[in-house]
């Protein structure tokens, strides 16, 4: 299973006149799932999620447009099919791309599992067992992680995750989404969005390792827009009453903090409780490569090599890495213009901004409220904040207290930005821009001095205003109606 | 693949006909190398060869019209159509990047090449050339 950002270090390696060649090769989902070339990201990650993510918002985006005028029959519904049809054709388009990609640059190709037999060598099995042996001076391992599945009976038979999600050949209708990862909520988020019924069974907190104030928030919108939440529970059982596309099937579930036992039951169980590295059967104990072995990543020194000098790793199977595919793209060009092209500049992993495609858009770059607390003191950091309304949502009376902007500034380092959040349509958008900025050292009286675009909602982060007390809403009243 | 595959199925529908109104199929879906090499490569008859994909939407337009254009040539020229995910050693041994890309080819050789959509015009003015020149 090689990654998207493997294929652009092939590219880049091959630049520098190397041969190359790429093993990738999808492991089939229980379901009997699997993909083309591109990695995670591509097939049953980013692209597909976004492109859902999108179709639920245009869906919002028909009910506001009534408020400006358009005029249409009531009911409007959502077809499955058609909308997975097209994800799936640009996927395919992306696949081949890919293809033509490494082709252009004469890397070797094969859809064969790759393994470490011995040192330098890997055996690489095609789909029909076919068995070849090679040899190279440099080895990058891109594996990547799978879906974790919880371990309990009728998981594996009877469950989906998102390896099926994007390809689902029917509308998987009432679903329960097991898990609070972002990849839990934003699933939710789009199917919910597209009108069907979601209910999130979530074992403790919401998006963990996330600024949990902003996790929180985007809970409570997803919970105001009919999405359910089951808290403090997790399932033991799911079992089968009906088969079908959508079959039925019944969850049995147990409270965590006590021996509460409640039973549902719904169309389809959507497990997105974590994702594990693919480290575990490649053989690296054959060439002596160290992984966490509770965790099975790999440890990397700041070059991404492991501790066997000519094997180097990248993406979501690196030890105290972020698991983004931009990262990942990042690391792996860098990587081999060290390598064959005499460079010495290393992967950057500070300051990396991120987005999280809930129905509330959640954007971020730099520390979170309680991390930054940690490391410089509660009394060394200066947190300003605003809600706003933004101006496409007044005609059509959304929310009007929802959205929401948080700059933490280090007081002792000049009022430096080291944290930004918004929560808001179109937050990746808006945090790319700051995120350059942050890179360069943004204080807080650069942004201050910085004009404001208007009517957008990027300009609230330019004024954001003192923390007040909690019981106050504070509008500015430049924000207010606009 | 199998769930996409399983899509795909569901959503094409029963079968892909291939037929002509004259009743003598004019189209044929390539199914291996070697199929390749005996029914285009080894042809009597010059061939039109469609690289299409299942998630190429200019392809779906391209398909059928080719494939009437080249019926109305009366059996003067034969139609092979290669998926290039089922078949894409071929693809990349022939050197195609973007889809629909066609190939004219006479006695083994690749006379004539396009890459994109045309109209009937255009595909009839392409075909007489094969055939004729």
């Amino acid at each position: 299973i090689i990654h998207y950002c493997l294929i652009k270090s092939h590219k880049e390696a091959a630049k520098y006149e190397k041969k190359v060649m790429v093993l990738d090769f999808v492991t089939p989902t229980p379901l009997g799932n699997s993909w083309g070339l591109g990695g995670t990201c591509v097939n049953v990650g980013c692209i597909p999620k976004k492109l859902m993510h999108q179709a639920a918002l245009l869906g919002q985006a028909l009910q506001d447009s009534r408020k400006f005028g358009w005029q249409f029959p009531e009911e409007v519904k959502h077809n499955w099919m058609t909308m997975t049809e097209s994800v799936q054709n640009y996927i395919g388009s992306l696949n081949w791309g890919y293809r033509v990609a490494l082709r252009e640059k004469k890397v070797t190709y094969e859809n064969a599992y790759g393994e470490f037999v011995q040192p330098h060598t890997v055996k690489a099995t095609n789909k029909r067992g076919v068995e070849k042996l090679y040899t190279a001076e440099r080895f990058l391992i891109a594996t990547g992680e799978r879906p974790r599945y919880l371990g309990i009976p009728g998981d594996k038979e009877y469950c989906i995750s998102s390896d099926d999600l994007f390809s689902l050949p029917y509308c998987p209708g009432k679903t329960l989404v097991v898990g609070a990862s972002y990849v839990a909520l934003e699933c939710a988020g789009f199917l919910a969005g597209l009108g069907l019924d979601v209910t999130v069974m979530v074992r403790s907190i919401l998006l963990r390792g996330f600024d949990q104030d902003m996790a929180n928030k985007i809970g409570e919108y997803m919970e105001e827009h009919g999405i359910k939440f089951i808290r403090e529970f997790v399932p033991i059982k799911v079992e089968q009453i009906e088969e079908g596309t959508p079959g039925r099937l019944k969850v049995t579930a147990k409270s965590t903090k006590g021996n509460e036992v409640i039973e549902g039951e719904y169309n389809t169980v959507l497990l997105a409780i974590g994702r594990d590295a693919c480290t575990r059967k490649i053989g690296l104990d054959k060439v002596g490569v160290k992984i966490n072995e509770k965790t099975g990543k790999i440890p990397v020194n700041d070059m991404e090599q492991t501790n066997v000098p000519y094997i180097y790793a990248i993406g979501d199977i690196l030890q105290d890495r972020l698991e983004l595919t931009p990262v990942a793209i990042q690391a792996g060009r860098l990587l081999v213009q060290r390598l064959y092209g005499g460079a010495t500049t290393k992967c950057d992993y500070v300051n990396v901004p991120t987005t999280v495609f809930t129905p509330l858009e959640y954007g971020a770059c730099g520390y979170s409220e309680e991390n930054a607390i940690q490391k410089f003191g509660e009394e060394n950091i200066e947190v300003y904040h605003s809600h706003f309304w933004p101006l496409e949502w007044t005609v059509p009376s959304r929310d009007n207290n929802k959205c929401y902007a948080k700059i933490i500034c280090n007081i002792r380092d000049n009022e430096r930005v080291i944290g930004f959040h918004v929560l808001g349509p179109n937050a990746g958008e808006v945090t790319q821009g700051f995120a350059a900025a942050i890179k360069c050292g943004l204080t807080k009286e650069q942004l201050d001095s910085t004009i404001g675009i208007h009517p957008v909602c990027a300009e609230v982060c330019i004024r954001s205003h003192l923390p007040i007390p909690a019981s106050v809403a504070f509008w500015d009243k430049h924000n207010l109606g606009r | 693949m199998a769930q996409r595959l399983a899509l795909r199925r569901l959503l094409a529908g029963p079968g892909r006909a291939l037929g002509t109104s004259a009743g003598r199929p004019s189209a044929f879906n390539v199914q291996d190398g070697g199929d390749f090499q005996e029914r285009v490569v080894n042809s009597a008859k010059p061939v039109v060869v469609d690289f299409h994909a299942q998630w190429c939407g200019p392809c779906k337009i391209l398909g059928p019209r080719l494939e009437k254009m080249v019926a109305k040539q009366e059996g003067k020229v034969v139609m092979a159509k290669v998926d290039i995910d089922d078949h894409t050693d071929l693809a990349i041994e022939y050197e195609v990047s973007a889809v629909p890309t066609v190939l004219a080819m006479k006695n083994g050789d690749v006379v004539d090449k396009f890459v994109g959509i045309k109209d009937e015009d255009q595909l009839e003015a392409f075909l007489k050339k094969l055939i004729g020149a």
